[in-house]
């Protein structure tokens, strides 16, 4: 095993990575930009490299940098986490041209399933349904293959991921324009415009599987996770086991899922996207050559981590577990926390999150990038935290989840914690009858409404009468020292597998 | 008795307090008067009791706002400068970027007549772009972005006049 390691990212994910290291006895090496000096991802690894500026470009982004850290702390391998330079096949190999193990895939690998052309490709030779789809040049071909489709279609970045840079078309007359406006974003999100064309599934959900490859053929899978509430095609609430996969189903989806980690011979922990039609017919969106954002709900029910099992691929290139000794039990569901103001159109926010409190409970866990006094700089993605919860059935997991929302502080920054409330409340999430597209056709308005309905008297009382008595007082200072206890601010974090 | 005025989003509250002795306030939102005891909590709390409710209030100040938390809801409010006027924030003829970004497309230029929902800029943040329109038909007076540039939020980025006659 790796004696040293750096973590080529901020916030929560690096925070998350930075605990599994230190339960192995492994050091961390974290990294930070000007801006995110002090932030709690360097507070909670071993040592800190500064590497930049607040643009990402200059730091987080910057490959040299990145491998100049790592040359002068002596780490023997770089987690990229999620987003950042995770999925960039560039970055993979320059770590492997340093000398260093990259905690991921091979740098074929990478690019292979970052070019969702490729993906496509190799998910269709391995078996995987495919959703009919077309791949052209320019925007007169492109418009000629999207009669051919049909409408509505979709105009995906080739590069792209996450949903990011994504079109619907409803009709031939907006095809020009979402084609200029999705090659612009692909250009300046991806450094590549090139996009494809897809035909638009209704009402699907989103299913995924969660694989591990030992890089020469071996394969297995986690089980899958439900992530079809979404806003804007950005997951928002995800959970483990699908409440709308029954047994058959499952088997189906893991299996392709692993024909397709197998095919690719691949390195490490990803995972296979699907679209889940109503009729039960599935099929391949894309694969994530990383660690996902929600990968806890998978570490809640399988009681693994799979970060742990990063690390142990990239040392050892073996997989931890065979398939038949992995299991799933009980449900798992996780809520995004944002730094976005769901009464003003998720505008992403920026601050210092004067007060922060997360919750703890049987069955809780939160895994968070800030605390008390920290800044939310405008630079990144705005995602503050995850919380989780676990329980013997959905219905138990989703009232921790609703307690534990209740339950989280964050004052200073506006998040999105009201609407994540309400959205755990909603008749249909806690029916689990949703599809990808539900929060927006019919949660959004609800909750708009009841968002912008007034304040409640008391509460502009209260803010009165504090101010008339002193209360809040002046600003706490910052906390200094907070090294030691600061694995106690980030809640409870606990299950089997991190014992 | 003290007056205040805090924003609720677009709307601008008025609160008037009257200290009635012996750690009672008789206080007036938008003109709703009721009477509570109020009691200083550690952390930031207050208990405010009224003749049928008991309500522990959580205080956070950032800047100007408060964030106000009521058992499990959490409330934001901004306190409006003394002698601010009400609808403050919705300038005349000025639009304002909506959070802070990086200013990505410009797409008219000073001096040009635009037709109401025209789009003028583009601001990205946080990997999401947001386009400016115009809230009305009018003459674009001047542009005090250029593409690249990057802005905070509530900074006025276009300036409009009314449309050539």
């Amino acid at each position: 095993m790796f004696s040293k390691v750096l973590i080529a990212n901020r916030g929560e994910i690096a925070c998350r990575i930075a605990r599994t290291l230190a339960a192995m006895g492994v050091r961390s090496v974290a990294v930070c930009s000007e801006a995110d000096r002090g932030a709690l991802h360097t507070r909670v690894a071993d040592e800190v490299r500064v590497i930049g500026p607040a643009e990402a470009r200059g730091s987080y982004l910057d490959i040299a940098a990145i491998l100049r850290a790592a040359r002068s702390s002596g780490a023997q391998a770089i987690h990229p986490g999620y987003g950042f330079l995770a999925e960039q096949a560039g970055f993979a190999a320059a770590v492997e041209d340093a000398g260093l193990a990259f905690i991921g895939p091979t740098p074929e690998q990478v690019r292979a399933m970052g070019d969702k052309r490729a993906a496509r490709a190799i998910a269709r030779d391995a078996g995987v349904p495919m959703v009919p789809g077309a791949e052209g040049h320019d925007p007169a071909e492109l418009a000629r293959l999207a009669e051919r489709l049909g409408f509505p279609v979709l105009v995906k970045a080739a590069l792209g991921g996450g949903g990011k840079g994504m079109r619907l078309v409803e009709e031939p007359a907006g095809l020009a324009e979402a084609l200029e406006s999705a090659t612009r974003l692909a250009q300046s999100a991806f450094g590549d415009g090139a996009v494809y064309l897809e035909k638009r599934i209704v009402r699907p959900r989103h299913i995924e599987v969660q694989v591990a490859g030992d890089g020469q053929g071996q394969a297995v899978h986690l089980f899958e996770r439900e992530c079809s509430l979404q806003r804007r095609h950005q997951k928002v609430v995800e959970e483990s086991p699908s409440p709308a996969v029954d047994a058959a189903l499952r088997e189906r989806l893991t299996t392709a899922a692993v024909s397709l980690a197998r095919a690719a011979r691949y390195r490490g922990v990803g995972t296979v996207e699907f679209l889940v039609a109503p009729g039960g017919e599935f099929y391949f969106l894309e694969m994530n050559t990383r660690l996902q954002v929600e990968h806890p709900v998978t570490e809640m029910v399988t009681g693994l981590d799979l970060v742990r099992w990063q690390l142990e691929i990239a040392a050892t290139g073996r997989l931890p577990l065979a398939q038949a000794a992995i299991h799933s039990s009980g449900n798992a569901i996780e809520a995004r926390v944002y730094a976005e103001d769901a009464s003003r159109g998720f505008l992403p926010q920026a601050g210092t999150a004067v007060r922060v409190r997360w919750p703890e409970g049987p069955g809780v866990r939160c895994d968070a990038g800030i605390a008390s006094g920290d800044g939310v700089p405008v630079h990144y993605d705005p995602i503050l935290a995850k919380l989780i919860a676990s329980g013997r059935t959905r219905a138990e997991a989703l009232e921790r989840l609703t307690e534990a929302l209740d339950a989280a502080v964050v004052h200073g920054v506006v998040t999105n914690l009201p609407f994540l409330r309400a959205l755990v409340r909603a008749r249909a999430v806690v029916r689990a009858e949703f599809d990808t597209e539900w929060i927006e056709r019919e949660f959004l308005a609800g909750f708009a409404a009841v968002a912008s309905a007034p304040v409640p008297e008391l509460a502009l009382a209260a803010a009165a009468l504090g101010e008339l008595m002193g209360v809040p007082a002046a600003l706490a200072p910052r906390a200094g020292a907070r090294r030691s206890s600061v694995f106690a601010t980030l809640g409870r974090w606990r299950h089997p597998g991190l014992a | 008795m003290t007056r205040s005025e805090w924003r609720d989003g677009e709307r601008v509250r008025s609160v008037e307090i009257e200290p009635l002795g012996g750690g009672r306030y008789r206080v007036t939102v938008d003109g709703v008067a009721g009477e509570w005891a109020v009691e200083r909590l550690p952390g930031d709390q207050l208990r405010l009791t009224s003749a049928s409710s008991t309500t522990v209030a959580e205080l956070t100040a950032a800047g100007a706002r408060r964030f106000v938390r009521l058992g499990t809801m959490d409330f934001v409010v901004e306190r409006e400068a003394t002698g601010r006027r009400r609808g403050g924030r919705a300038h005349q003829g000025g639009l304002e970027s909506p959070m802070p970004g990086v200013v990505t497309r410009v797409m008219v230029a000073a001096g040009e007549t635009v037709a109401r929902g025209q789009p003028l800029l583009a601001l990205e943040a946080m990997k999401m772009e947001h386009v400016i329109r115009a809230p009305r038909d009018g003459r674009i007076k001047s542009i005090a972005a250029r593409a690249g540039e990057m802005v905070n939020g509530g900074v006025p980025l276009v300036e409009l006049d009314e449309p050539p006659a």
